[in-house]
C-alpha cells in the first residue's frame, strides 16, 4: 500500500462521515456561489453592445419628473448627435398581475433601429411597427413567457398615467441584453394620457466614441438654468445609478457570505477533529514505526484537503450545471435574466474550500505532534 | 419506562468539546434567519405603523401609490365641504391636499444617490398626522422655500443638517427643522408647503388628499360617496389600510430569509448528524447496557432525539443572543411602492425568536433521527463487547 492509497482508504474508512462532510461542504459552497452570483447580477448590470454610443438624459430633479418635448429640437441641433428619441416609462400592469416584470416604453418608432441597433427583427416588422400608431414590439422573453404572437392584442393599465392602452403586436425582437420590454408609439401615449408635450427621458445616439463626452456636456449645458434642467450621462452610468439605490446590499450579502463560510469552517473542523481523535492510537503506532511528524501532517492535511475539494467540486459543479441548463428567467419569473457563474466566482469558492481544508487539519495535526508516542498508544477512544 | 431527562442533559455537557462546533453552527444559522427576517418585520412595521385610523386617503383610481396619483384642483374643490369631514376648532375642514415628488439627492460620504420622497402638505396636514413630531428647529413657513426633513433621513443624506441648503434641479430648499415620524413611513419623507411644492416642481395637480372623518360611520359614508361619484375618478380608503397594503418591499426580503435559512440549515443538519453519529459511536457499550437493563428500543430512539433537540435548542439560544444587539439598528433601502429610500429598523420580536428556536429544534431532530435509529438497532451483545 502506498501513501496515497493509505490516505484515500483512511478518508473512506467511515464512509458515512466522509459523505456527510462532503455534502455539507457542497451545499454551503453551492449557497456561497448563488450569493456571489446574485450580488454580481445586482451590482454589475450587463452592458449592451451599442451602449458605448448611447446617452440618457433625464430631469435633474429625478427620473420621475417629466421633461418638455420641445427639448428634442435643441438636442438634435448639438453637433455629434446622430439621433434623439423620447423614451417614457409607461409603468403598466398586464392582466392584473401583482408584479409585472417587463418594462413598457413609449418612443419614436422610426428611431428603433438607429438607436437600438442590437435589437434584431425582420425588416417588415420594423415597417409594420412604424406604420400603425397602436402597434408595439415585444421582446422575445416576454413573448415566450405569455405565448404572444404577431397580431395579438395586449392591454396595459398604467400605474402612473391615468389611462389604459391596447396595443397590437407588430414585431418580436431579440438580441439585446434585456429582451423583455414592450416598445410603442409616443404619439399614442400622448393622446391616451393627455400629456402631449411631456416626455420621460431622452435617449441619444452619438456619432462616435469621441463625441460622447462633448455631447453629454453640451446637453447638460443646453438646459442649465432653464425650468427643466437635465442630467445627461452615458447609458452605463445611468444603469449603475440604479444600483446605488440598493444601498448597503453589498455589505449585507458580504456579511451573509462570511457567516456561511464561518459555519462551514466549524463543520469541517469538527469533522476532521472527530476523524483524527478516533485514530489517535493508529497515528501513535505510525509514529512508533518511524514515520516523521511532517509525514503525518501531510497525511492529515491531504485527507482534509481531499474532502474539502471533493465538496467544492460537487457544490460549484452543481451550481454551474444548474445555471447553464435551467432558464433563470423562467425560474424567477423574469426578475433576473441570467445567472452567470464567472471563473472568478468559481475560483473564490475553490479557494474557500482549499483554505477550509488546510485550516481543518491544523488542530488535529498539532494535537498529534504534541502527544508523545506512549501517551498516544494509551488512548482508548 | 422512559430515560430521565437528566441523562440527556448531562450527555450534552459531558461531550461539550465535540458538540461545541455543532452548537455554534446551528447558532449561526438561527442568527442569520432571525436577522434577515427581522429586516422583513422592520420593513413591514414601518408601513403598518403609519396613519391615523380616523383619516381617509383619496387617490386617483388605478394609482398604486400616492406618488403616481393625480388629483386635479377641480376634483379637490369638491371634497372639503362634504358633511362627513371633520372640522378644526376654527371651523375649517381638516383636509390636506398633498403633492408628492421624488427627488434624487446624494447620500452622505460618497455613498451614491438615492430617491427621497418630498411631501408638500397643506396647513392642516400636520394636524391630520399626529404621529409626526417636530424634534429640532422649527416648522416651515408656507410661501418660503423651506423644508422639514425626517431626523432619520438627515443621518443618511448630505445637506440635511439644520440650516443647510440642498439643491434639487436648479432650485434650493433650506432645512429649517427635523421631524420624527414615530417609526412609520413618514420617517422617510421631507415635508414642505404643498403650494410651494407645486410651484417649485411646476406641478399642475395635487397627488392625493387626506381627510379626517367625523366618526367611523362618516368614514364609511365618505368612502362610498367618493367611490360612487361619477364625476370623480378617485378612490378612497382608510389611511391605515393604504399603508398596510404596501408589502411589496418586505416580501422579497422574507423570501430571501427563508431561502437562506433552508440552505444553511442543510449544512447544519449534516453537522448535527455527524456529531450525533460520533456520540452514538462513543457510547455503544452504554447503549448495550441500557438495552440489557430493559429499556426498550423506542426509549433509546426517543432519548437520542431529545438529546439532538436539546443540543439544537442550546444552539438556537446562542444564535438568538448573537442577533439581539442588532435590534433597533436603523438602515434603509429602496421601497418598491414609493420608489424612494425607505428607512426602517431591524426588528426582532419575541415571535421571531420563537420561530428561530423552533427552526433550531427541527434541525436538531432531523440531524439526530438517523443516528438515533442506528443506536436502537445495535445488536445488544456486540454493543456490550465494543470498546
Amino acid at each position: 500500500m502506498s501513501i496515497p492509497t493509505f490516505i484515500i482508504r483512511n478518508a473512506l474508512r467511515n464512509r458515512r462521515r466522509a459523505a456527510l462532510c462532503i455534502l455539507s461542504v457542497a451545499v454551503s459552497l453551492f449557497l456561497l456561489v448563488i450569493l456571489l452570483v446574485t450580488l454580481r447580477e445586482l451590482t454589475l448590470p450587463l452592458e449592451d453592445v451599442g451602449a458605448a454610443l448611447r446617452i440618457v438624459a433625464r430631469s435633474r430633479i429625478s427620473i420621475a419628473v417629466l421633461l418638455p418635448a420641445r427639448q428634442r429640437a435643441i438636442i438634435e441641433g448639438i453637433p455629434g448627435v446622430e439621433a434623439v428619441s423620447p423614451f417614457s416609462w409607461f409603468g403598466g400592469k398586464y392582466k392584473n398581475e401583482e408584479l409585472t416584470t417587463f418594462g413598457q416604453f413609449a418612443m419614436d418608432p422610426k428611431l428603433l433601429r438607429p438607436i437600438f441597433g442590437e435589437a434584431k427583427m425582420p425588416a417588415e416588422q420594423y415597417a409594420a411597427f412604424e406604420a400603425d400608431q397602436t402597434a408595439c414590439v415585444v421582446g422575445k422573453v416576454t413573448a415566450d413567457k405569455y405565448g404572444l404572437k404577431i397580431g395579438d392584442r395586449i392591454v396595459l393599465d398604467s400605474t402612473i398615467y391615468p389611462c389604459s392602452i391596447e396595443l397590437k403586436i407588430a414585431g418580436v425582437y431579440s438580441g439585446t441584453i434585456d429582451d423583455r420590454n414592450v416598445l410603442f408609439h409616443h404619439k399614442y401615449l400622448d393622446e391616451a394620457a393627455g400629456t402631449g408635450g411631456l416626455v420621460g427621458m431622452w435617449w441619444v445616439k452619438a456619432r462616435s466614441v469621441e463625441d460622447m463626452a462633448p455631447v453629454t456636456a453640451a446637453i447638460n449645458r443646453a438646459f442649465a438654468n432653464t425650468s427643466a434642467e437635465v442630467r445627461a450621462e452615458t447609458e452605463r452610468a445611468f444603469q449603475l445609478s440604479f444600483v446605488s439605490m440598493w444601498g448597503n446590499i453589498k455589505i449585507l450579502i458580504g456579511s451573509i457570505c462570511t457567516v456561511v463560510v464561518f459555519t462551514l469552517m466549524l463543520v469541517t473542523v469538527s469533522t476532521m477533529g472527530m476523524a483524527i481523535r478516533e485514530r489517535f492510537q493508529e497515528l501513535a503506532i505510525l509514529k512508533a514505526l518511524g514515520f516523521r511528524r511532517r509525514e503525518l501532517f501531510a497525511c492529515i492535511l491531504a485527507e482534509s484537503f481531499g474532502l474539502a475539494m471533493a465538496g467544492a467540486l460537487l457544490g460549484v459543479g452543481g451550481a454551474l450545471l444548474l445555471f447553464t441548463n435551467v432558464s433563470i428567467s423562467k425560474l424567477t419569473q423574469g426578475i433576473f435574466l441570467v445567472f452567470e457563474v464567472t471563473p472568478r466566482i468559481m475560483g473564490t469558492a475553490a479557494l474557500v474550500a482549499a483554505v477550509l481544508g488546510i485550516v481543518a487539519s491544523i488542530a488535529p495535526a498539532v494535537a498529534v505532534a504534541k502527544t508523545s508516542v506512549v501517551e498516544g498508544l494509551r488512548t482508548l477512544d | 419506562m422512559a430515560l430521565p431527562l437528566k441523562y440527556n442533559v448531562r450527555n450534552v455537557f459531558v461531550r461539550w468539546r465535540a458538540t461545541l462546533a455543532t452548537v455554534l453552527g446551528i447558532g449561526l444559522v438561527v442568527a442569520v434567519y432571525v436577522l434577515v427576517q427581522s429586516l422583513a418585520v422592520g420593513l413591514r412595521r414601518a408601513s403598518a405603523n403609519t396613519g391615523d385610523p380616523r383619516n381617509v386617503m383619496i387617490v386617483r383610481k388605478g394609482a398604486t401609490a400616492e406618488s403616481s396619483s393625480q388629483v386635479t384642483r377641480e376634483q379637490f374643490r369638491l371634497i372639503p365641504y362634504l358633511p362627513e369631514i371633520a372640522r378644526d376648532a376654527q371651523g375649517r375642514p381638516l383636509v390636506s391636499a398633498d403633492v408628492l415628488v421624488l427627488v434624487t439627492l446624494p447620500r452622505r460620504g460618497d455613498n451614491g444617490e438615492a430617491h427621497v420622497l418630498v411631501r408638500g402638505v397643506s396647513p392642516a396636514g400636520r394636524q391630520l398626522r399626529p404621529q409626526v413630531q417636530l424634534v429640532a428647529g422649527r416648522w416651515f413657513v408656507p410661501g418660503k422655500r423651506e423644508a422639514v426633513v425626517s431626523r432619520r433621513l438627515a443621518a443618511r443624506f448630505a445637506n440635511f443638517d439644520l440650516g443647510n441648503v440642498f439643491k434639487t434641479g436648479n432650485r434650493e430648499l433650506s432645512v429649517v427643522g427635523w421631524l420624527d415620524g414615530g417609526l412609520s413611513a413618514f420617517d422617510s419623507e421631507v415635508w414642505m408647503d404643498a403650494d410651494e411644492a407645486r410651484s417649485l416642481f411646476t406641478r399642475q395637480y395635487y397627488s392625493s388628499v387626506l381627510a379626517r372623518a367625523v366618526d367611523a360611520a362618516a368614514m364609511r359614508a365618505l368612502t362610498n360617496r367618493i367611490e360612487s361619484d361619477r364625476r370623480l375618478p378617485l378612490r378612497a380608503m382608510p389611511e391605515t389600510a393604504y399603508y398596510k397594503a404596501q408589502t411589496l418591499t418586505a416580501k422579497p426580503v422574507q423570501i430571501l430569509g427563508n431561502f437562506l435559512a433552508t440552505a444553511m440549515s442543510i449544512g447544519a443538519v449534516f453537522a448535527a448528524m455527524n456529531t450525533m453519529y460520533a456520540s452514538v459511536g462513543a457510547r455503544t457499550r452504554e447503549i448495550g447496557t441500557l438495552r440489557v437493563l430493559g429499556f426498550r428500543r423506542r426509549t433509546v430512539v426517543l432519548s437520542f432525539l431529545i438529546e439532538g433537540a436539546l443540543l439544537a435548542l442550546v444552539g438556537g439560544l446562542v444564535g438568538c443572543v448573537f442577533s439581539l444587539p442588532m435590534h433597533g439598528y436603523s438602515t434603509a433601502t429602496i421601497g418598491w411602492e414609493t420608489f424612494s429610500e425607505t428607512v426602517f429598523q431591524f426588528t426582532i420580536t419575541a415571535g421571531l425568536m420563537a420561530r428561530g428556536l423552533l427552526f433550531a429544534v427541527v434541525m436538531g431532530l432531523l440531524g439526530s433521527l438517523l443516528p438515533a435509529l442506528r443506536a436502537a438497532r445495535l445488536p445488544v451483545i456486540t454493543a456490550l463487547r465494543a470498546v
